[in-house]
């Protein structure tokens, strides 16, 4: 038997703000890390004019061999970048999709060696990718995992597919739900039935969690806070992932607010990164401001105004008529930008409205000859919402049923990177 | 990243978040690998939360390597040094595990500086009980005591059933690594790779570290040894250590980086096949770049005319063009 199987798969998912990796069979990740490179790129645009001479060409071109391990991955590089000019920070995933194919080597190489310190040959791997990316793209991770990494066995797994398997263990398995993810760069709305997902019926919708971050950002500018410019989205940013709320009615709130300050407003304090003066701030209406762009989009921009409540029923009303009672059943959120305080309650009582108001309308229709059964609405939340595609990952890389379910690299090896373009559903899916 | 770390990242991070946070004791129970098959397993309870168990699996070690009740030679007595009343060895260990210990967080020393230098010592065990055979061999070397064993072929674990050798002499230690790789592009980067770094060795500024040699074929030391070491397809390194590569602090440095050798090499091959990527990206990119400027000029204006890449047919011109095609 090969030694690898039984030993736990690496599971890593890789999202546009953070990218989680950790151990298949256990409960958190090890790691959750910002997505982003430093690369110290000061050789790459260096003249060649000196390369007639021998010996200076060689020196040159151990300089470049030392530049090419010179640059690393997470907060480090966050810290690195800020305190020395030739680092440049480069973000390999953009909108759920890896656009810097350099920088996410060299982001997997780290998250590797650095990180997990594994050694990938001892370990089959289980990637995530968006349920919008394209076939080339999964063959490219493909090629890099097993030509670069020479892993054993590589699944690729729909990122909504393991939100829902998230739930596996708390009661039994249930692989039909609607998967509503909201990451940092990416929302989507994902119908899933018995593990494969409609592709034909995803909806997705151009505000995320970075628009939350702008649009507390442009509050709190409006308001004119004494935030440094320089660090007003870093303090956003913050102020989004402490303090922000969802509320049930905005003027309700906005009245809340107005008559006991002193309960609502909250401070903020920090010290300016040039001079080190500390400076503090209020904060106030964006704290529910900020999640409701999600629920009223007109207040955050004109191109796009639909409720992701309507984008939701719009997205079940499309899939097919015998999956919708049961996908309204099991609406599951995953992402961190869906954390915030009673983001869940005001999903479902919103959507509950939209759904009450059709079948009543049905029911006036019929003329009351016959009664409309009601559509169970029921929005599921858990407490590893954030992690909760990676959390699926791992428990589904933890059945017996994973391993014979990856590609192997003698099948790479056999037929080529093409094997990579479909992953199979397997037991213990659905 | 050029040399690993000795201690285990994630180990740090369980072990630090659980200091910082021990009134809010967790359920814990996490598991990891490492390179050359190290595994860690890690449990915590909530009702008693300064006690941590700590299970470390070794690689399982070829015949003719020596193992005590399950660890290398020296390695219990190594742990009791380095760690002293935090650490409590537990007998037997886990089921399939080779050592277990019981950590003790409320006996860590109370001034943050110390308490953060143990907990990196905690991380760094496997560099504890791994090496503890040849951090013994290396301390003889310093020592002027009588000395025992020279000239004798010693066989250290490793990888799993792969080990390295140490033949300890009156004034030196010499070390040899056969190197096995399992992919045949491995292999070819790895010997090249070697041919480079023993190169490297040559050079000005690096004329006091240990000598190093690789060669194809098993140097005469390793006469006696077992077939399956001597088989190895990325050739021999040697190492050859002076009582000045292992005075005072150098030892617990010199100790890691000889016993992961070869955990770097394979890390570096790695590296290297991913900036292979790289150039060969680069390269195609400016190959297109150089295929779309000898494009002709009016195909570049119908791209850019047209927005969109597919153009609908009509079912008239579908039948146009399959009449022409015809």
């Amino acid at each position: 038997m090969d030694p690898s199987t039984s030993r736990p798969a690496i599971v890593i998912d890789n999202g546009t703000g953070y990218t989680k990796m950790g151990f298949a069979g256990n409960v958190e990740p090890c790691f959750i890390l910002p997505t982003v490179v430093a690369v110290n790129e000061s050789f790459v645009n260096q003249p060649r004019a000196s390369s007639t001479k021998g010996s200076n060409w060689l020196a040159q071109h151990s300089a470049g061999v030392m530049a090419d391990l010179d640059f690393c991955i997470g907060e480090e590089a966050l810290a690195r970048s800020k305190s020395n000019s030739t680092f440049n920070l480069s973000y390999p995933i953009n909108h759920g999709q890896v656009d810097n194919w350099d920088a996410m080597e060299r982001y997997w190489q780290q998250c590797i060696f650095n990180y997990l310190r594994c050694d990938p040959e001892d370990h089959y791997f289980l990637l995530t990718e968006s349920p919008l990316t394209t076939p080339e793209s999964r063959e490219y991770t493909g090629e890099i995992m097993f030509e670069t990494f020479n892993v054993p066995g590589l699944y690729i797994a729909v990122q909504p597919v393991l939100a829902l398997a998230a739930g596996y263990t708390t009661s039994k398995c249930e692989m039909t739900g609607v998967v509503v993810d909201v990451g940092d760069g990416a929302t989507h709305v994902v119908p899933v039935a018995d593990g494969y997902v409609i592709g034909s019926s995803i909806k997705s919708i151009p505000i995320a969690g970075k628009d939350v971050t702008h649009f507390v950002q442009q509050l709190m500018r409006e308001r004119a806070e004494h935030v440094p410019p320089e660090d007003s989205f870093e303090v956003a940013r913050k102020v989004k992932e402490m303090y922000c709320y969802t509320c049930s009615d905005i003027v309700k709130e906005f009245n809340k607010h107005d008559k006991e300050p002193a309960k609502y407003i909250k401070q903020w304090r920090g010290t300016k990164p040039k001079t080190g003066a500390p400076y503090s701030c209020d904060i106030g209406y964006e704290r529910f401001l900020g999640p409701e762009i999600f629920f009223s989009p007109e207040i955050y921009s004109n191109d796009f105004t639909t409720p992701l409540p309507e984008v939701i029923d719009k997205c079940i009303q499309s899939a097919p008529i015998d999956t919708r009672r049961a996908l309204y059943k099991n609406i599951v959120l995953s992402g961190g930008s869906t954390m915030f305080k009673d983001f869940s309650r005001r999903l479902q009582r919103d959507l509950k409205k939209i759904v009450d108001a059709r079948v009543q309308a049905s029911d006036v229709r019929l003329g009351g000859e016959l009664k409309a059964q009601p559509v169970e609405v029921n929005v599921v939340s858990h407490p590893i919402q954030r992690y909760a595609v990676w959390f699926g990952g791992s428990v589904l890389a933890s059945t017996p049923e994973f391993f014979p379910a990856c590609h192997t690299k003698a099948e790479y090896e056999e037929y080529g990177a093409s094997i990579c373009r479909t992953n199979p559903v397997f037991k213990g899916m659905y | 990243m050029i040399l690993l770390q000795s201690p285990c990242r994630y180990l740090l991070q369980v072990l630090s978040t659980r200091v910082q946070n021990l009134d809010k004791g967790v359920e814990l129970d996490c598991q990891c690998v490492e390179f050359d098959d190290v595994r860690y397993h890690i449990q915590g309870t909530v009702k008693n939360p300064n006690i941590l168990l700590l299970s470390v699996s070794l690689p399982t070690p070829p015949p003719e390597t020596v193992f005590l009740g399950g660890l290398p030679p020296g390695a219990i007595d190594a742990i009791k040094a380095a760690y002293g009343a935090v650490l409590q060895i537990l007998d037997p260990p886990r089921d399939g595990f080779n050592l277990t210990v019981k950590l003790n967080l409320s006996k860590l020393p109370p001034d943050e500086e110390h308490k953060q230098a143990l907990l990196i010592k905690i991380a760094s065990i496997r560099e504890v009980v791994q090496g503890a055979p040849l951090r013994a061999v290396l301390k003889q070397l310093i020592s002027r005591g009588p000395k025992s064993d020279l000239n004798k072929l010693v066989s250290l674990a490793h990888r799993p059933n792969e080990s390295f050798f140490v033949v300890p002499q009156a004034e030196k230690v010499t070390l040899i690594f056969p190197m096995q790789f399992k992919d045949s592009i491995d292999t070819v980067l790895a010997t090249s790779f070697l041919q480079e770094f023993v190169e490297a060795r040559r050079t000005a500024g690096l004329s006091s570290a240990p000598p190093c040699l690789w060669s194809p074929s098993p140097p005469q030391e390793l006469i006696g040894a077992s077939d399956e070491a001597l088989s190895a397809n990325a050739g021999f390194v040697s190492f050859v250590i002076f009582p000045r590569h292992v005075d005072g602090r150098k030892l617990d440095r010199t100790v890691w980086s000889l016993s992961t050798f070869h955990a770097y090499v394979s890390y570096h091959v790695k590296c290297s096949e991913g900036f292979m990527h790289t150039r060969m990206r680069r390269r195609v990119e400016s190959l297109i770049e150089a295929l779309d400027r000898a494009k002709p000029e009016s195909e570049k204006a119908k791209k850019t005319a047209q927005s969109r890449s597919f153009k609908r047919l009509s079912i008239k011109d579908g039948r146009g063009s399959s009449m022409n095609s015809r």
